[in-house]
């Protein structure tokens, strides 16, 4: 039971990836993120039950409320104010994208196997995933333009990060953790602020047209 | 109230009471005495760890070793200098009505915080605490970088705001693995993660998780420091944030991001041997001195030309550190001592003949630069002297230091394309410098010039240029003693 429940939030987390590499609306993007960090939550709870951890549901409490609420919450007001809601053409397109992810997922299921617990079934899963959606998430970086798709990427990469450490370690100290979660916050809420600034001074939040500097 | 506590809480109250407000005069004395206290402070520090105790705080979370110690009194000392010279550069401004009320918030909240975060970096015996810290860093700084408002600083912002979170994603990533390496043998308390823990566990450690995570942790704290291939934010950055807050980046958070950077390779180096985390410095020190060898060549900006070396003397101390003998960390050591010494002056100078010239492009500037700012001028030659690593001074002396550990260590190799890099800079490097600051005056220059005055930045500008001459003739004992312990540690001497 508690390993089918982790198998499918993993493969969840690993599909929603997939969608945000095909999806082009930002808000979808930003709802795909929020279900993303609630499969994470559920992760971490089903983890505390099985093995009896009572400081996953903390981590679980603070994932679910700050990225599977608050951030998701927050991006949307961001996009609402600035009035940009659709990515435009990535560099790379959306076929040839998914095929590149396809080969990353490939590529992270591999490397989990090196890992001491990587050979027991559900870890490999849970490791292989997170690894997949870190290549992805590096991937997502990379090629979009808009500054929101790219918020939305790194914190993909910091949910990957989390998922590791919920399948290799069964959780951070608390302390540490929770130094984690709020510096995660602050980088948002500085990241928006930069969005706002930057499409008050280009009217657009296209980052590809950051390319002044050079040299 | 602890010692160790108290350097953290008083840059941490300044930056509050700037952020706050108040009349101008008001702000600038509590942002010098802050600044001044804290400077107090770290000495205090590092003469009670030099007195034999070890200042810790929170069970062991926060504590101050030798290589601790010297970070954080170059970091307090360059931070005063930084502060003196910040009021006269926001004067100056001021009167060209350059400067809004949401930058003066900015100026006088963000910098004690920025030093504050860096302080917090070098003092963290906790690695999950360490890249808290770091990560607290970036977000003090990006206000800094896109500090004026122009596009130009929005781009570089945005772009050191993202490589920075993704480099710290991979030092989280890092730091995660190397716990996982224990394999439940450490604490599962806080205390799991504190280096000193972590020391002792080594040796057990899973060798192929630990080898991914030091991996991811030098890559994501190599980023911060400046190394190359990760190193691209450096330029913009530099040539958009406010020559204050410049060095505070180019010292401070060189420093403490290199102090991360050795506590990873020395938790590497318990657990798996030398060779791994020595070769990874090792190929990204080399990689960086080569990177800056055709961007100083072909230079158009002064602020960049400063930047790329920085790259490089990120680069020379990684290679010190990666050498791995007491000769090698010897040298790396008295690099960063020197190279906190030398490139306030550097940025400084730049800064005030960028100012006063109202651009940092080498054309808008043009040649003759002695002629119409002939202070500024003649330090920024000084300087260009020093970070060169001319002799006499001080830059010479750590970099023939990390030459001679290699040649006679078993890097000749590397110590061989080192010397290669190193005399190209050195020419490119005083060339650019010397023919803005000698060359023949322009005769109409494209912006109008300010003339010189004396005021607070160019107090700070002769106390660095002083601290820099002297240092290389006579290194007070106390801090002698300090590098030479910091040497220890960064060698693997101490458990």
């Amino acid at each position: 039971m508690t390993h089918n429940i982790l198998v499918l939030c993993a493969a969840g987390m690993l599909v929603s990836a997939f969608l945000m590499v095909g999806q082009r609306a930002l808000i979808t993007t930003i709802r795909l993120y929020g279900a993303q960090s609630w499969a994470l939550g559920v992760v971490a709870i089903t983890m505390g039950l099985a093995d009896g951890r009572p400081h996953l549901y903390i981590t679980a409490a603070l994932t679910i409320g700050l990225k599977g609420i608050f951030i998701p919450w927050f991006l949307v007001r961001v996009v609402d104010r600035v009035g940009i809601h659709r990515e435009i053409e990535p560099f790379l397109n959306v076929p040839a994208s998914l095929l590149t992810c396809l080969a990353l997922t490939v590529v992270g299921y591999r490397v989990s196997a090196g890992f001491p617990v990587g050979t027991q079934l559900v870890a490999h899963h849970v490791i292989g995933v997170s690894l997949s959606m870190l290549l992805i998430g590096l991937f997502l970086m990379v090629t979009r333009k808009k500054a929101i798709t790219q918020i939305l990427a790194l914190l993909t990469v910091e949910n990957a990060i989390f998922l590791i450490a919920l399948g290799i370690t069964s959780g951070m100290p608390l302390v540490v953790e929770l130094g984690f979660s709020f510096d995660i916050i602050l980088a948002v809420l500085v990241l928006g602020i930069m969005v706002f600034r930057i499409v008050d001074r280009f009217e657009s939040m296209d980052v590809s047209r950051l390319s002044k500097l050079k040299g | 109230m602890n010692l160790l506590v108290l350097t953290l809480v008083v840059p941490l109250v300044t930056a509050a009471l700037g952020a706050l407000g108040g009349s101008r005069r008001s702000r600038d004395a509590v942002l010098l005495a802050g600044l001044g206290l804290t400077f107090g402070l770290s000495v205090a520090l590092a003469a009670t760890l030099l007195g034999g105790t070890t200042p810790t705080a929170f069970g062991d979370a926060l504590r101050v070793d030798a290589l601790s110690a010297l970070v954080v009194v170059l970091c307090g000392f360059v931070s005063l200098l930084s502060g003196i010279y910040a009021v006269g550069y926001l004067r100056r401004n001021d009167a060209r009505g350059l400067v809004t009320p949401r930058m003066r918030r900015e100026f006088y909240g963000l910098i004690p915080a920025y030093v504050f975060a860096l302080l917090f970096v070098a003092v963290s015996n906790n690695i999950g605490l360490m890249w808290v810290a770091v990560e607290l860093t970036t977000l003090a700084s990006v206000f800094l970088v896109g500090f004026h408002n122009r596009d130009t600083s929005i781009e570089a912002a945005w772009k050191f705001l993202m490589l920075g979170s993704l480099g710290l994603g991979f030092a989280l990533l890092g730091t995660i693995l190397i716990y996982a390496s224990g394999e439940g043998r450490l604490d599962e308390t806080m205390a799991g993660l504190n280096w000193t823990h972590l020391m002792k566990a080594a040796p057990q450690f899973h060798p192929f998780t630990l080898r991914l995570g030091v991996v991811f942790a030098l890559i994501g704290y190599g980023t911060k420091a400046g190394l190359a291939p990760m190193h691209t934010w450096k330029p913009d950055a530099y040539r958009e944030a406010p020559s204050p807050a410049g060095v505070l980046m180019a010292v401070g958070m060189l420093n403490s991001a290199m102090y991360c950077l050795v506590r990873i390779h020395l938790i590497s180096r318990a657990a798996i041997g030398p060779d791994f985390s020595s070769g990874l410095l090792l190929a990204l020190g080399l990689l960086s001195v080569m990177v800056a060898v055709p961007f100083i060549l072909l230079q158009w900006n002064l602020k960049r030309l400063l930047a790329y070396s920085s790259i490089e003397h990120a680069g020379i101390i990684a290679i010190g550190v990666g050498l791995g003998t007491p000769a090698g960390a010897f040298g790396a050591m008295l690099h960063m001592t020197y190279h906190s010494f030398a490139k306030p002056l550097a940025f400084f100078s730049a800064g005030t003949v960028a100012q006063l010239h109202r651009s940092s492009d080498l054309e808008v500037i043009g040649s003759g630069v002695l002629g119409r700012t002939p202070v500024s001028g003649s330090l920024l030659m000084l300087a260009a002297v020093m970070v060169t690593g001319s002799p006499p001074f001080g830059l010479f002396f750590s970099e023939m230091t990390i030459l001679q550990a290699g040649f006679f260590g078993s890097h000749a190799t590397e110590a061989a394309l080192l010397l290669g890099a190193l005399v190209v800079l050195f020419c490119g490097f005083s060339y650019q410098i010397g023919k803005l600051v000698l060359g023949p005056q322009v005769a109409d220059p494209l912006r109008p010039v300010d003339q010189e005055s004396v005021d607070l930045s160019m107090v700070a500008n002769l106390a660095a240029a002083s601290a820099a001459v002297v240092s290389a003739f006579y290194l007070p004992a106390p801090l002698l003693a300090l590098i030479k312990a910091a040497a220890v540690v960064v060698a693997g001497g101490v458990k």
